[in-house]
């Protein structure tokens, strides 16, 4: 018989084989699901692999796909290690791709080396701008940071909704009324890297930015006390820090991480405002931040690993003849399963005879 | 039947080190049986082990002279083994009925509350408990709420008690009702294992079995043993009780307070008009049973309460009302009384802990990050110099002892603080040898010339320290002494409500 006990230290060896366990127990559930359809289960993962990292276009679409859900994973990572727990990434990537549109208009026609930072800029504000209003919501009223985050969500998305639909910035002249803005000229994408006509140069942020973060959190005075924060905001209390200018400082950071997401994927990606490419990437976020063990490194690592599912899921549908719909089920059984190594970690097994 | 409970050779080891090892232990019926030693000497892990929190990883548990095997609490309950937690397992929205008979109910998903009421009366009638069934638990005084623990256990018909240092918490007050009921209940032959680090505690029972480093060093019958044997078997050295207090003459005037009002959550006043000074060279000890207005004093002279009407002038300039950063940056340091919640962040190491509050500051700082190297450097001559038990710095601070705990927030305020010193409870909990170390600390820097104001539950600490010692009821200061030519008993009247100098 065995039995699990409270680590009283963390191992690292058994923590890399939780998580090792969770890939493998996450990839034989999904294999049983794929069985369950009829598909070729060989065959799928093998269309996933290709798909993912077969070659450097599928490398490519990885890391595109990848890029959106680090930075909102990072926005999760900074918020709920203070332990505020914002669920508002998703409308803040939306306020993100508003903000940058808002920005492209107001800055069309600067040289490329004003304009792309003053638009990832314009859509950051507009993140930072939600995370404030939480914030002071949460400072002031005391609303719990959850509500108020899901409200705005709705209130963002229902916003774009409303600009592009009836609004000012729909798509003119269009007998059928689709939910975008016009294309961008074309001198408002994004530069390519490496002459491809995917890879856009927005995908070294969530690198950049998570070196950042890394480097904040666990090294300044800023990260000491977003750390402290989540553990014990009372002791910092009586230690002489501002606990709602910290608060205000986290929300609107994270609000910055996620808005940078909405607005690559406008400048590189869509190329044009519209709302159904940026669902989901704020929700897939706080997955990729969970998984990534709310460490900025994690979060990468996490961030490519799902990139690569989404990435792999179109060869798979193709190859593999299965329907795309279960590749977010793919992405559920794995998160289960890493929560599970989450917790596994924090345990050892101990042999017991019986008495 | 001999012994209600027995362990043989129990042994328990934690990543290699034993907590207990080999330790026999036996509890007959009807008696109180102390376990008595340091923090970290095995008292815990004894109790856990017999209450089916831990495993041994060796021993014999006897219940009733039978061998039995406790995998988990529900075993232990189902033996007859009931136990009351130093942090009580209560919600405090639900009634006092409701605790008791949620979680505890045997028959299926019913609740079947009239039964349970009419048990529970007649356990209540047995030892004199008068409790109303109906109040809320969050609307009970501390003692009342660890009723409600007791009568948890009892409803489960337990004839084995653990009390983990149940006084903790408590007044003077409640602990004497807590040990008359105690005197009940083994009347009446429930046996009593109590765990606790009080001498005065100890002297209350039948027998006492003394821990040190996880062995038992003796097991004796507490009429045939004193204080003075007791403390030296736990700390293994002799202890030193009486406090020796060089006379210093008071210098200049640290700190006054002048008509201090403060309120509390519902607009209740907490302090009301309240005075003093302190010197350089001075103690203060603030007297009052635990709740009147000692810890709402202690968060306004530190910055974290805001008071209502009054003035706190430091070396003359008007400080009420100033964040706690602002009173930190003017040379106050504070040693509050909940130390792992407002004293330390226990999930950070040592050295970290150390500098909580000037992580901003230059000289632990080189450029915008924190500068790690200097703070280790800076831990280990503070983790010397204040004699702090721990591996080395980087070991998480809410794994040490709470006296462990205590020394860093001293090292720490200690090191940042200049003039004014508050320590609202400094030696709540912890052992003798350690009281004895943060005593000898307030005093030296009494001597470097710093105000120090002190609060404690403990007379005979602030009889020994304190200059002047002023006594606090409901808020207000019922007189200021000098303990020269003050008794404790007189103290105790004015801890009761009785204005200094009244005969009513």
């Amino acid at each position: 018989m065995i039995r699990f006990e409270p680590r009283t230290e963390r191992d690292g060896l058994w923590t890399a084989a939780s998580f090792a366990m969770a890939v493998v127990a996450g990839l034989a559930v999904s294999a049983l699901l794929l069985a369950s359809t009829g598909a070729d289960v060989g065959q799928v993962f093998a269309a996933l692999v290709q798909g993912a990292a077969g070659s450097p276009k599928a490398l490519a679409t990885t890391l595109v796909k990848a890029t959106p859900i680090i930075l909102t994973g990072l926005a999760t990572v900074i918020a709920f290690r203070a332990q505020l727990w914002s669920i508002g990434q998703e409308g803040q990537v939306f306020a993100g791709a508003m903000g940058g549109y808002l920005g492209g208009q107001v800055l069309a026609g600067m040289p490329p080396l004003l304009f792309f930072p003053g638009v990832l800029a314009f859509g950051m504000a507009a993140g930072m701008a939600l995370g404030w209003l939480a914030a002071q919501l949460r400072n002031r009223f005391g609303v719990n940071e959850i509500i108020s985050t899901v409200m705005l969500n709705y209130l963002v998305i229902y916003l774009l909704s409303w600009l592009l639909q009836g609004g000012p910035w729909g798509e003119n002249g269009a007998t059928i009324s689709y939910q975008q803005s016009p294309m961008l000229p074309e001198d408002a994408f994004l530069p390519a890297l490496f002459g491809s006509n995917r890879l856009h140069a927005g995908v070294l942020l969530p690198f950049l930015a998570a070196a950042l973060c890394a480097v904040v959190i666990s090294r300044t005075p800023l990260g000491y006390e977003i750390r402290g924060l989540g553990y014990n905001p009372e002791a910092l209390r009586h230690k002489g820090v501002n606990i709602a200018r910290t608060v205000t400082i986290v929300m609107m950071a994270s609000g910055a991480l996620a808005a940078l997401a909405g607005a690559t994927e406008l400048f590189g990606v869509a190329h044009r405002l519209r709302a159904d490419n940026l669902v989901g990437l704020g929700y897939a976020g706080i997955i990729v931040g969970m998984i990534g063990g709310l460490r900025p490194l994690g979060t990468v690592v996490a961030g490519l690993f799902f990139g690569g599912l989404a990435s792999g899921a179109v060869y798979m549908r193709v190859l593999g003849d299965v329907p795309a719909s279960l590749v977010p089920a793919i992405q559920g059984i794995t998160l289960f399963f890493f929560l599970c190594a989450g917790v596994l970690a924090r345990y050892r097994v101990v042999r017991v005879a019986f008495q | 039947m001999s012994t209600a409970l027995r362990v043989e050779g129990l042994t328990k080891r934690f990543a290699g080190v034993a907590a207990n090892d080999d330790v026999d232990f036996d509890l007959r019926p009807g008696e109180i049986h102390c376990l008595f030693g340091e923090n970290g000497a095995g008292k815990s892990t004894l109790s856990s082990c017999i209450f089916g929190f831990y495993r041994p990883d060796k021993g014999q548990i006897f219940v009733r002279d039978q061998p039995v095997h406790i995998a988990s609490p529900i075993d232990a309950i189902r033996h007859g083994i009931g136990m009351v937690h130093q942090h009580f397992v209560l919600v405090p929205e639900f009634t006092v009925l409701e605790n008791i008979i949620v979680g505890t109910q045997r028959s299926g998903w019913r609740l079947n509350a009239a039964e349970a009421r009419q048990k529970l009366k007649a356990i209540c009638d047995g030892y004199g408990l008068d409790i109303d069934f109906d109040a809320y638990v969050w609307e009970l005084p501390v003692g009342r709420q660890q009723w409600v623990e007791i009568l948890k256990a009892l409803y489960l018909d337990a004839e084995i008690l653990i009390l983990d240092e149940p006084t903790a918490v408590l007044t003077p007050a409640e602990s004497r009702i807590l040990f008359d009921i105690m005197g009940k209940m083994c009347a009446r032959g429930l046996s009593i294992i109590l765990i606790t680090h009080k001498l005065i505690e100890v002297m209350q029972s039948n027998r006492v079995t003394v821990l040190r480093k996880g062995k038992v060093v003796a097991t004796l019958n507490t009429v045939e043993t004193s204080p003075d044997e007791l403390a030296r078997l736990m700390v293994g050295r002799d202890v030193s009780f009486a406090i020796t207090k060089p006379e210093l003459k008071p210098g200049e005037t640290v700190v006054a307070v002048k008509g201090l009002t403060a309120h509390g959550h519902w607009g209740e006043a907490v302090l009301k008009d309240v005075s003093f000074s302190v010197a350089r060279h001075e103690i203060l000890g603030i007297a009052g049973v635990a709740g009147n207005g000692q810890k709402e004093l202690f968060e306004v002279l530190c910055g974290v309460r805001k008071p209502q009407a009054g003035s706190i002038r430091l070396m003359d300039e008007e400080i009420a009302g100033l964040t706690p950063r602002c009173l930190m940056d003017r040379g106050v340091g504070h040693i509050p009384d909940d130390r792992f919640r407002e004293g330390l962040v226990p999930e950070f190491n040592v050295a970290e802990n150390l500098v909580l509050g000037w992580q901003r500051n230059a000289k632990y700082r080189s450029g915008p990050l924190i500068n790690f190297k200097a703070i280790a450097k800076l831990s280990r001559e503070m983790i010397a110099e204040y004699q702090i038990a721990t591996r080395d710095e980087k070991v998480t601070a809410g794994k040490l002892s709470g006296g462990n705990a205590q020394k860093i927030i001293i090292a720490r305020e200690f090191r940042h603080a200049a003039g004014l010193m508050l320590a609202n409870q400094p030696t709540r909990g912890l052992d003798v040898g350690v009281i004895e170390y943060v005593q000898s600390q307030l005093l030296r820097k009494r001597a470097e010339g710093f105000a120090v104001i002190l609060a404690s539950e403990e007379l005979g600490d602030l009889f020994g320290l304190a200059d002047r010692i002023a006594v606090m009821f409901k808020g207000e200061i019922m007189g200021i002494v000098d303990p020269r030519n003050t008794t404790i008993s007189e103290v105790g009247v004015m801890m009761a409500g009785r204005r200094q100098g009244t005969t009513q």
